[in-house]
């Protein structure tokens, strides 16, 4: 109880210091405060996928239905946060780029995140029986692993793209304004702690539900 | 075990001889998939028309066609084994691995027979400049290659699934994503006269992660 109100009070107040106190970047202006909320949700939606894909392969290795709670569990909070770093990402584009939407190789990488995300779900919706669902959409999600690395990293290397990589970027890294580092930082920590708390729920949820069918 | 090895290999040749057989017999997919492809052939070249001066746009249009095509067409060698409850006695004979080999094989097979006859026709009916061949080839040879391992493994995972063929061409698409951005920046590239190198090597690299992944992934399709 004491956790949950200070992180709802740690990311809302730091949410508010992106606003009143972190100064902006020249050239993306008023823009500057999506980076404090995009950013970790875009993190929180890759970390989410890494971690129900590492469930899915430990399930498939020990056959254990915790694993599974766990790849499910990150894969649906993973759609929303995916959601959400999409729709920010595509609002900052049309302030920045003048458009929606145009493929750009980082909203390409998003989208497929996306239909990755939205196929793993649809897939365990289709099956039934319980261990079934939780090997058949554990081999899914190893065969869209392989898809990963070669959307996230080889695509956008090859393309041109014009999105901004303060993090990857080391020279964004030496121009970050240590205000900016800061509340940046804090809110990074803030949503990723936002990612374990709903998941330790989510995962309570599955291991309850599971427990009652078997009862 | 050398013996082993041997053995698989023989099976893996069985099965692709015995899908070839169950395919001829009532050539069913087979009609399906050519009349599909044909179909969204048509639709695309009636809907254009002649675009024999955008290349960039002609290269998307014919792997949206190939993508279609295998969409249409490629789950079906494992959906029908379900559906004629015949693989319980597949496994029985070979192993896991032996069947996704042997069943990957004959989707290559298959997607090539499609891609004879879509692909002249693709050329001709819009009109497309001559291909440098070598390179147009090698774009289609390895994405199709990418194409019918991905579709493999996500069709056998499929065919278990409640809609069966319903959700292939959802849960297929992701994993197609990498083959289809690369095969058509390699295609435009070759129409275009640039280089096609860094997509073959994308093509290739993309096709033997998945190959590898798929050889580990068969034994936990099927268990029950």
């Amino acid at each position: 109880m004491v956790l949950r109100g200070s992180l709802l009070l740690w990311i809302a107040g730091w949410m508010v210091a992106a606003f009143l106190w972190a100064p902006l970047v020249p050239v993306l202006g008023e823009t500057t405060r999506v980076l404090y909320f995009h950013i970790p949700v875009a993190w929180v939606t890759v970390f989410a996928l890494a971690w129900s894909m590492v469930h899915s392969l430990l399930y498939l290795r020990r056959r254990n239905m915790e694993h599974d709670h766990h790849a499910m569990a990150a894969a649906e909070i993973g759609l929303l946060f995916c959601v959400a770093a999409t729709v920010s990402g595509s609002l900052w584009a049309k302030a920045m780029w003048g458009s929606y939407w145009n493929w750009d190789p980082r909203e390409t990488s998003i989208f497929f995140l996306l239909l990755v995300y939205a196929a793993y779900l649809a897939l365990r919706g289709a099956i039934d029986q319980d261990e079934r669902r939780a090997r058949l959409s554990a081999v899914y999600s190893a065969t869209a692993f392989v898809a990963v690395p070669f959307l996230m990293f080889v695509v956008p290397r090859i393309y041109f793209t014009l999105h901004p990589d303060p993090l990857i970027n080391p020279r964004g890294k030496i121009d970050m304004d240590p205000r900016i580092r800061v509340v940046f930082f804090a809110l990074l920590a803030g949503f990723t702690a936002l990612y374990f708390w709903i998941l330790s729920v989510r995962v309570r949820v599955a291991r309850l539900e599971r427990r009652s069918q078997e009862a | 075990m050398p013996s082993d090895g041997l053995n698989s290999r023989a099976a893996v040749w069985a099965i692709l001889r015995k899908e070839c057989r169950s395919e001829w017999r009532t050539r069913y997919g087979l009609n399906a998939s050519l009349l599909f492809a044909l179909t969204s052939l048509t639709g695309v070249s009636f809907a254009v028309g002649r675009l024999s001066d955008r290349t960039d746009i002609l290269s998307a249009l014919l792997w949206i066609v190939l993508l279609f095509s295998a969409l249409a067409s490629l789950s079906h060698t494992f959906v029908r084994e379900v559906e004629g409850r015949t693989l319980t006695l597949l496994r029985l004979v070979a192993s896991p691995t032996a069947i996704g080999l042997g069943k990957l094989l004959f989707n290559l097979l298959f997607l090539l027979v499609i891609e004879v006859v879509t692909v002249p026709l693709f050329l001709t009916l819009m009109a497309a400049p001559g291909p440098r061949w070598p390179a147009f080839l090698g774009v289609l040879g390895a994405g199709s290659v990418a194409l019918a391992a991905a579709a493999t493994v996500v069709g056998a995972i499929i065919s278990q699934t409640r809609g069966r063929g319903a959700l292939f061409a959802g849960a297929a698409f992701p994993v197609l994503l990498p083959v289809l951005a690369a095969a058509v920046s390699g295609t435009r590239a070759q129409w275009s006269g640039g280089a096609v190198g860094p997509e073959l090597r994308l093509l290739c690299a993309y096709a033997v992660a998945l190959l590898a992944a798929s050889l580990l992934l068969y034994d936990h399709l099927w268990e029950d």
